[in-house]
């Protein structure tokens, strides 16, 4: 830092940058050239990301060829230059390259380029198509940006811009209240954790006296700030990614999000938003480190949500809201597995299971295109005898999202209990426990949507085009195969040697808990056969028994009414009053006072230019001789 | 110095040789031309200016030379402000093109005086002695009072343009009188030498003073500081479009070309002596600069007096001055530099607003966002800068010279300069709202039927230039689009600037690297 450019040598990885600004650009041409183009300009955000993907790979190469010095054990490679320095203010825009982020590079523009592509089919035909891929190409951009930012500040902005990114896609069809009011929750409830995040940053700035990512860490880790300080900001950094990543109790604006258009869905819930939350305390992971108190925090919420998701996904019967609440439970999970030191492993999980969500939500997509934007499973089934294709991705996603053997959710489902098994056995129990849920939520799924009898009404319903089934039968060869990173991609190991917190390992297959754990995912989809396909067992009597439960977990624990009543009763009444208290206090008295009496000095100044030439000589003059007088005297007396 | 010094360096003024010539040949050819063909001067000058840019900064890169035994310095604080100037000529003659088009006669005056102009900027930020600085002073000054009353059947030119000339010789004789008290009393007139007696004048007579609040005063006169600015709302709303901007932009960046240059090189060691009357005249003009704007409805005049503001914040950063930090120079030099890309987005829209309507009061501009978005953001964008909100140019350059007041413990006046921003975002945001807000004067239902028989057609404008009625031309546009660009750059990233601008400032303040 200081002096410009910070370039131990000329790094391909330092193009990095060129990543998330073609898509910038991207948004940029399309709002103001759009209508002019054929398409109305989609194909410049596609070209954006999809060169944007090559870049991630060139990145990649580059990165691994550079010699950039360790931090906490791993490669980091920072470019910054100096924005501007004003006294002793620095502020520089730059970057930062490490596995972690080399890794959401690769994940978010894969994902985006897949559910971009696989826009076109879907969006086909909407009037504000134009307008939907600008606010896609941003929406991409910033989270790119946000994966790359070397400094608090910058992170900060570029994660307001996902946010407002978000406001605009979930509302993307504005004209139904039911999406603006979905968009208006998303982005209230999260700017509540927002305000914790900034307060956070404010915290560590204070501190350290900088915004810059690895002079901050570097001061945490050698201990330069108190331990009470070091929890506080984790735990206000945590409350920004609690927000974003929609865990307990902020998680509400996630199922609503279905109001938006099921691609961007597939965006929210695998590459973007809410990875925002996951990538945020694994970037910040150093603090956390250092302050186990709010790591503690950290898995408690994780597991909270976890559970509280799995459970609600197991009871709705939308099918967009069943994916909602499951990626609400991953989250949680990845939260868990951070909070028991499972660095690796939650990021592996988020990797893998962006891959399998986005698939998940792109085949409910294909099945909502195909049936008339239908969401409730009950009125599907069967479906695997019209959708062929559809099904078998969903299939992959489903089971891989289950924990089922070989699938990529299958390892990174188990690094996690490892990691709670290592650091915080005594929730494994629960952990396990959402593990089955969520396989158990995915069988049902899985079996009510595609297996069982085709209704009659739903015999017109066919396959939809090919330029959405590609983009699945490329992620779903992704959700197959991903998972063998964690053995071995190079000669060097697996994921737990390129991606890690200060050491790496090797990959660890604890016997016990992975046959455990598929029982569990296998013994799941078996009860789901029983219940739902074969209806051995009938849910009735049970439903009878847990009535009171079954509703609780259905009105999603009352929480939205919670805060419906909060925000009608406490919230309005005191706005009303500080409302009163802006319209006659400050407005009249103290805004309209000083503006009126700055306006009227302004209406009686403005007379002393009368037009007149000895007027203004004679003012010259006058000031020139109070100047003069004024020096003397100031000379003379000192 | 030796002798024989005198002319071995001659060539580092080729630039300033050219130009002469450059302006010569506009003159010469001018009277070659048909009548139609005239707006090849423009391309003429333009061609010569780049030339010329492009000459100097390969000829002068890095020199760091005296000539005429130290009247004129060659160093990278002249080059710099050369290429700026050259680069602001350029820009003038451009957005000229269609107004001289439409509403002046005799163009290849005009882009000859505009060259002229360039000319005497030039040696005004190379001069390092009190009366070359003086001659080249004037000579800009007599270009200036020429294209003041350019449009000379317009009674409201020539108005401006003898009340330019008078108030201008008045405060010539008062700068000139002052230049006389300063050699009476220490008998240099090198900034070196001044420096130097200065710097151990502690029982100075107060002739000596005297003298040097009369230059002050001369100065104050050309950039139109408090209370030596009475002039500027009149000439600027007589005055030409384009000579207006050229006023608000060139004229002043050349007088703080030279008075950063006089300042930090000849005044440095008495700072103690005027900082705090440079501040106070700061203070008062920023404050009476941004209330009178309020009060008025004339576009122009309320440039005028918003431009009367940006001079009370760049002497802000004269008072800042200091001799180990650059801070307060460059934030002068950056604040002209954004401050110009800024002023000129807005005026570049106006003169084209001007061409189509031929109307200047801000109550005209009302609904211009529906029949031209683009013009209207540009302007919008211009008048944000202006008001120094962040992304723009205003606010970065603004943050620097406020830094600077602050760091050299002059916090009032850093705090005030803030409350005067804020003021100058109300008048702003009047304009911006005529243009975005308020549904437009039906522009449509009268002005056609108007024309037909209008008892008072608009100035000139034939058959030919209908077209240009209703729209802006791709040149004005293009002009815009650099601006708008320059001003965002210079806002998001002044980095590369700031460079260039640190090697200008060692150039001056050789104690001052950073």
């Amino acid at each position: 830092m200081g002096g410009g450019l910070d370039r131990p040598s000329m790094d391909l990885a330092e193009l990095a940058w060129l990543i998330p600004s073609l898509s910038f650009v991207a948004f940029f041409l399309i709002v103001l050239f759009g209508r002019f183009l054929p398409g109305q300009g989609a194909f410049v955000a596609i070209l954006a990301i999809a060169a944007g993907f090559a870049m991630f790979w060139v990145v990649l190469g580059g990165f691994l060829g550079a010699e950039c010095p360790d931090s906490f054990g791993q490669k980091t490679c920072t470019f910054n230059r100096e924005w501007f320095t004003a006294g002793s203010v620095v502020l520089s825009w730059g970057i930062i390259i490490d596995p972690l982020t080399v890794v959401m590079l690769g994940l978010v523009t894969l994902v985006a380029l897949m559910v971009q592509v696989y826009s076109l089919g879907y969006m086909h035909g909407e009037s504000r198509f134009g307008w939907y891929f600008a606010v896609h190409a941003l929406f991409v951009a910033s989270m790119l940006a946000l994966v790359l930012a070397d400094n608090f500040l910058l992170l900060y902005v570029v994660w307001e811009l996902v946010g407002v990114c978000s406001y605009l896609l979930i509302g993307f069809w504005y004209e139904r209240r039911s999406a603006a009011e979905a968009a208006k929750k998303a982005f209230i409830t999260t700017r509540i954790g927002d305000v914790g995040l900034l307060l956070g940053i404010l915290l560590l700035f204070k501190e350290v006296g900088t915004f810059d990512m690895s002079t901050t860490f570097a001061a945490v880790s050698a201990g330069e700030i108190g331990e009470g300080t070091l929890t506080a900001a984790a735990l206000l950094l945590f409350l920004g990614a609690m927000g974003k990543s929609a865990q307990f109790p902020f998680h509400v604006w996630l199922p609503d999000a279905m109001e938006g258009p099921t691609p961007v869905s597939a965006l929210i819930h695998a590459a973007t938003m809410v990875v925002a939350g996951v990538y945020l305390v694994a970037r910040a992971f150093p603090i956390f480190e250092a302050a186990p108190d709010a790591l503690i925090v950290v898995a408690a919420i994780g597991l909270i949500t976890a559970l509280m998701g799995a459970t609600m996904a197991l009871v709705v019967t939308d099918l967009k809201r069943i994916l909602a609440y499951s990626t609400i439970s991953h989250l949680g999970l990845m939260m868990l597995s951070l909070g028991a030191f499972g660095y690796t492993a939650a990021i592996f999980h988020h990797l893998a299971h962006g891959f399998s969500k986005a698939l998940l939500f792109l085949g409910a997509g294909s099945v909502m295109h195909s049936m008339n934007n239908e969401t409730d499973i009950n009125k599907m089934g069967g479906l695997r005898r019209v959708m062929p294709i559809t099904t078998l991705t969903f299939t992959v996603g489903a089971l891989s999202l289950a924990g089922i053997p070989i699938f990529a959710g299958f390892w990174s489902k188990d690094e996690v209990l490892l990691a709670v098994l290592d650091h915080k056995n005594y929730l494994l129990a629960f952990a396990l426990i959402a593990a089955f849920l969520s396989a158990m939520y995915m069988a049902r799924a899985l079996y009510v949507v595609f297996y069982g009898e085709l209704k009659a009404e739903n015999n017109h319903v066919h396959e939809s085009p090919w330029v959405m089934l590609a983009p699945m039968a490329v992620l779903a060869v992704l959700a197959v195969i991903f998972g063998f990173v964690a053995i071995r991609i190079t000669e060097a190991g697996g994921i737990g040697t390129f991606l890690f917190f200060n050491y790496p390992h090797g990959f660890e297959f604890n016997t016990g808990l992975g046959v455990g754990s598929i029982i569990l995912a296998v013994g799941a989809f078996v009860l789901g056969w029983y219940i739902y396909m074969a209806r051995r067992i009938s849910l009735g009597p049970w439903k009878v028994r847990f009535a009171a439960a079954i509703r609780v977990v259905g009105n999603k624990y009352y929480l939205d009414d919670l805060y419906q009543w909060g925000v009608d009763r406490v919230v309005m009444a005191f706005s009303r009053f500080v409302a009163l208290f802006d319209r006659v206090v400050i407005n009249d008295k103290a805004v309209n006072g000083p503006g009126e009496s700055v306006r009227r000095s302004g209406l009686n100044l403005r007379y002393h230019v009368t037009g007149r030439m000895y007027n203004y000589a004679m003012g010259m003059a006058v000031g020139a001789v109070a100047i003069a007088i004024l020096w003397w005297v100031l000379t003379t007396s000192t | 110095m030796p002798e024989t010094n005198l002319t071995s360096n001659l060539h580092l003024l080729l630039p300033e040789f050219l130009l002469a010539t450059l302006a010569f040949a506009v003159f010469a050819i001018d009277l070659l031309l048909p009548a139609n063909r005239k707006k090849l001067l423009a391309w003429v000058s333009v061609a010569g200016l780049i030339g010329l840019l492009a000459l100097a900064l390969a000829l002068l890169w890095g020199e760091n030379e005296e000539m005429y035994g130290g009247l004129i310095k060659v160093d990278s604080y002249a080059l710099f402000f050369k290429s700026f100037f050259i680069l602001l000529g350029i820009f003038i003659i451009l957005s000229s093109v269609d107004y001289v088009g439409k509403h002046l006669s005799h163009p290849g005056e005009y882009y000859g005086l505009i060259l002229f102009s360039v000319l005497a900027m030039n040696v005004m930020a190379a001069s390092r002695e009190i009366l070359t600085a003086y001659v080249a002073l004037e000579l800009m000054s007599f270009s200036f009072y020429i294209m003041v009353s350019y449009a000379r059947y317009n009674p409201r030119s020539n108005e401006a343009g003898i009340k330019y000339v008078l108030i201008g010789a008045f405060s010539s004789a008062i700068l000139l009188f002052g230049i006389s008290m300063l050699y009476s009393t220490i008998g240099v007139t090198h900034f070196a030498d001044i420096s130097a007696t200065l710097a151990n004048a502690g029982d100075a007579s107060p002739a000596l003073w005297v003298g040097l609040a009369l230059i002050l005063v001369g100065l104050g006169f050309k950039v139109a500081a408090v209370p030596f600015h009475m002039w500027a709302p009149d000439v600027y709303q007589g005055a030409p479009l384009p000579v207006t901007a050229y006023l608000a932009v060139g004229s002043k960046a050349a007088a703080f070309a030279l008075m950063l240059r006089l300042f930090a090189e000849a005044f440095m060691p008495s700072i103690d002596d005027w900082q705090i009357i440079v501040a106070i005249i700061a203070a008062i003009t920023m404050t009476v600069g941004n209330l009178v704007a309020i009060a008025q409805h004339n576009i122009k005049r309320l440039l005028a007096y918003s431009s009367i503001g940006q001079v009370g914040f760049l002497l802000v950063g004269i008072a800042a001055l200091s001799e180990t930090s650059p801070l307060a120079s460059n934030g002068v030099m950056l604040h002209i530099v954004g401050y110009s890309f800024t002023n000129l987005a807005v005026f570049v829209g106006i003169i084209a607003f001007f061409n189509m309507t031929g109307k200047e009061e801000i109550a005209d501009f009302s609904g211009l966002a529906d029949r031209h978005p683009f013009l209207a953001a540009a302007m919008a964008i211009g008048m944000f800068s202006l008001a120094g909100l962040p992304f723009f140019a205003g606010f970065t350059t603004k943050f620097y010279l406020f830094t600077a007041a602050a760091n050299e413990g002059l916090l009032w006046l850093a705090g005030l300069a803030i409350v005067n921003s804020l003021i100058s975002l109300y008048y702003y945001q009047v304009e911006i709202r005529h243009m975005y807000i308020q549904p437009a004067p039906d522009m449509e239902g009268k002005l056609e039927p108007a024309s037909a028989h209008n008892p008072h057609p608009p100035p000139v404008g034939g058959g030919a230039e209908d077209a240009s009625r209703h729209s802006p031309t791709p040149l004005i546009i293009g002009v815009l689009i650099l601006m708008v660009l320059g001003t965002f750059f210079v806002g998001v990233y002044p980095f590369p600037i700031v460079e260039a601008l640190d090697a200008a400032t060692s150039a001056i303040l050789p104690g001052a690297g950073s």
